[in-house]
């Protein structure tokens, strides 16, 4: 029977970063990019809460600071869509390799 | 002097007290409040704002005036202990960086009042952003904690992203505040999974144990030093992205490009100069944490990696900045390049005579001199630019054609600003450079003086492109007629452009007072992780020669 250890848990946040990593070098979607920008703060929640688990160390902070990133990552969606939405508004497109205006 | 740091560490200080060093963040966020409900009472016009913002951060600079005196009375008081979880510090290096602070706010609305207020029509969304990242930089020149890094730096990002993006009709705006948040957005993630790998690590979010864990992993044969490697990078690489280090600088050009003049200015001067304090407090931390002097060594390859970020950044800056048409993009490529610059300074703290107690002095003072001194030049040159936008409708090199005859009190202060941005005397600009020059030198290592050659050389390429600008303004000429810009702008640019003539003359002054802020800081310090448990923190005052005195771990 297999149990479930730190390990597992580290594989699986390492497999979202690179996932994560993935999405934002290859999309060219600013919505795409900021999926995964989420799917590495994730992987960063993966890894506090895994940690706060298995090391067995007094305190909880690693569990206070994934929900402050939940929190901060809701805010960044937020700001980041808001942004999003505009530059379509002015050029109908949120593909980032459109945004040329701005280049030197 | 002893005694008070360690009531306060202990958390048996009264609240009252805790609530009156955090005044002038309480300030802060009061007169952010405030102006949100304004609007509610007195409508959404210019002067209501402008009153309600002025007279909070004039309540702020007497709440910051009343800390410093009382941080000077109680040699470095600290919020540390129990009661507040280690997350802030108030000492003089976060005192000095809030004084900053508010008089560049006060800077920047005097730009904004000239150029963008009498057609704004969202002077309380403008203002409730300035502020909101104002707060969050003041807030990360304060943390010792990595979750309050992560919420101070993501406060200040969040509100520029959107101020950035403040002109919603204008394409250009649309897409630099895009380029920002996408690039701001995935540097947050990295720097967030380097923090989860850190605290697997060290098993704690207070920098003092994770830089004591650095030191124990960098002795030889230290364990987990590729995971540390890798977090420790990560890290970096969030506060590299808020001083627009190379290679976390792609936003920055395009976003001062496409953000309003007074945004450009305002993240120039007040986000790289947050995240320079942030990696000076980081620095700091490190060389408490040495405070046995064989480890002091062992920080040399974290000053390298500075040092390098630091060599690279000022040099692609300088190369970068030749090819530009566009003034404000030119002066964009030059803000990275003082970064670089500023970020040698940071290189002092941890290159350090093994044989003597950690000197730090000599790199704050230098640092805090040259963000003062840099504040007034990149105001004077961007607002400048500002005034010959508004009134020309472009800012490319051309409309800068001929404004020693055009425009004569542009074009003087404009010269004064570039030749200090350069670094020449008899101006500013010089005492800034000349101050971090002489810490590198006083290292007396290969660093220090490699990084002396590499800020000499990059002052020399510089001054090509800068005198592109002056040339162009003082030999060119065109049929275009006078610019006539408002003269409360002209007063502004003047003013910054005396502050620089006046700062050359009174560079002793500025240093003493500057050393005044870098000394007697709060260093935390923490005993040797036993068994894995709870590390010990206990504060190390600082006296002025630079000598650790009254070294002494809290039970």
């Amino acid at each position: 029977m297999l149990t479930i250890g730190l390990m597992h848990y580290l594989v699986v946040a390492a497999v979202l970063l690179c996932g994560g990593i993935f999405v934002m070098a290859t999309k060219r979607n600013a919505i795409g990019i900021l999926m995964g920008v989420e799917l590495v703060l994730n992987s960063a929640n993966v890894n506090l809460i895994a940690f706060d688990r298995y090391l067995c160390r007094a305190g909880i902070d690693g569990q206070i600071l994934a929900l402050f990133v939940i929190v901060l990552a809701a805010a960044e969606a937020a700001i980041a869509v808001a942004i999003c939405v505009n530059f379509y508004r002015v050029l109908a497109t949120i593909d980032v390799d459109r945004a040329t205006k701005l280049q030197g | 002097m002893d005694s008070a740091v360690n009531t306060i560490m202990s958390g048996s200080e009264p609240i009252g007290r805790q609530l009156l060093l955090l005044s002038p963040l309480l300030a802060l966020v009061a007169t952010l409040l405030a102006v949100v409900v304004a609007p509610l009472f007195a409508g959404r016009g210019v002067r209501p704002v402008v009153t309600v913002v002025l007279v909070g951060l004039v309540v702020t600079f007497l709440a910051v005036l009343r800390v410093t005196g009382e941080v000077a009375h109680a040699g470095a008081a600290g919020l540390l202990a129990e009661r507040l979880s280690g997350m802030l510090i108030v000492d003089n290096l976060s005192l000095g960086y809030m004084f900053i602070l508010l008089v560049f706010l006060v800077g920047v609305m005097w730009l904004w009042w000239t150029g963008s207020a009498p057609t704004e029509q969202d002077a309380p969304e403008f203002f409730i952003l300035l502020l909101g990242s104002a707060l969050g930089m003041a807030m990360m020149a304060s943390s010792t904690n990595l979750l309050f890094i992560v919420v101070a730096m993501e406060t200040a990002s969040l509100s520029s992203y959107a101020i950035v993006g403040f002109d919603k009709k204008n394409p250009v705006g649309a897409e630099a505040s895009l380029k920002y948040v996408v690039f701001g957005g995935i540097s947050a993630a990295i720097m967030l999974y380097g923090i989860s790998l850190l605290y697997g690590l060290c098993g704690s979010l207070d920098v003092a144990v994770v830089a004591r864990y650095t030191l124990e992993a960098l002795q030889p044969g230290g364990a987990n030093v590729i995971v540390l490697t890798l977090g420790l990078l990560c890290f970096l690489a969030g506060i590299a992205f808020k001083m627009s280090a190379v290679p976390f600088h792609f936003w920055c050009p395009d976003a001062f490009e496409g953000a309003k003049i007074e945004v450009t200015t305002w993240l120039s001067v007040a986000s790289k100069a947050a995240g320079l304090i942030l990696l000076a407090r980081l620095a700091l931390t490190f060389c408490a944490a040495a405070g046995n002097q064989t480890a002091i060594p062992l920080l040399l390859p974290l000053a390298w990696v500075v040092g390098i970020l630091a060599t690279i950044t000022c040099t692609y800056g300088n190369f970068c900045a030749y090819k530009q048409q566009s003034v404000k993009r030119l002066l964009a490529y030059s803000s990275i390049a003082h970064a670089g610059y500023m970020m040698m300074a940071v290189t002092v703290f941890v290159y350090v005579d093994p044989q003597r107690a950690p000197t730090p002095l000599p790199g704050i003072g230098a640092l805090l001199t040259y963000v003062v001194i840099y504040l007034f030049m990149n105001l004077g040159a961007f607002g400048v630019t500002g005034l010959v936008a508004w009134e020309t409708g472009s800012d490319k090199l051309e409309a800068f054609t001929g404004l020693a005859r055009r425009a004569p009190w542009l074009a003087v202060p404009m010269v004064i600003c570039l030749v200090s941005l350069v670094g020449l005397p008899p101006l500013a600009g010089f005492i800034g450079k000349w101050w971090i020059l002489l810490a590198l030198g006083a290292t007396g290592g290969t660093l220090g003086w490699l990084l002396v050659l590499v800020m000499v050389l990059n002052t020399l390429i510089s001054l090509f492109y800068y005198m592109r600008i002056v040339v162009r303004m003082g030999l060119h000429d065109t049929e275009a007629g006078p610019v006539r810009p408002p003269v409360r702008g002209v007063v502004l640019v003047n003013v910054c452009a005396a502050a620089l003539i006046a700062l050359f003359v009174l560079a002793y002054p500025l240093k003493d007072l500057t050393d005044r802020f870098a000394q007697a800081l709060y260093l935390p310090v923490v005993s040797a992780t036993q068994d894995g448990k709870q590390a010990v923190v206990s504060g190390l005052p600082l006296v002025s020669d630079g000598y650790v005195e009254n070294r002494r771990p809290s039970e």
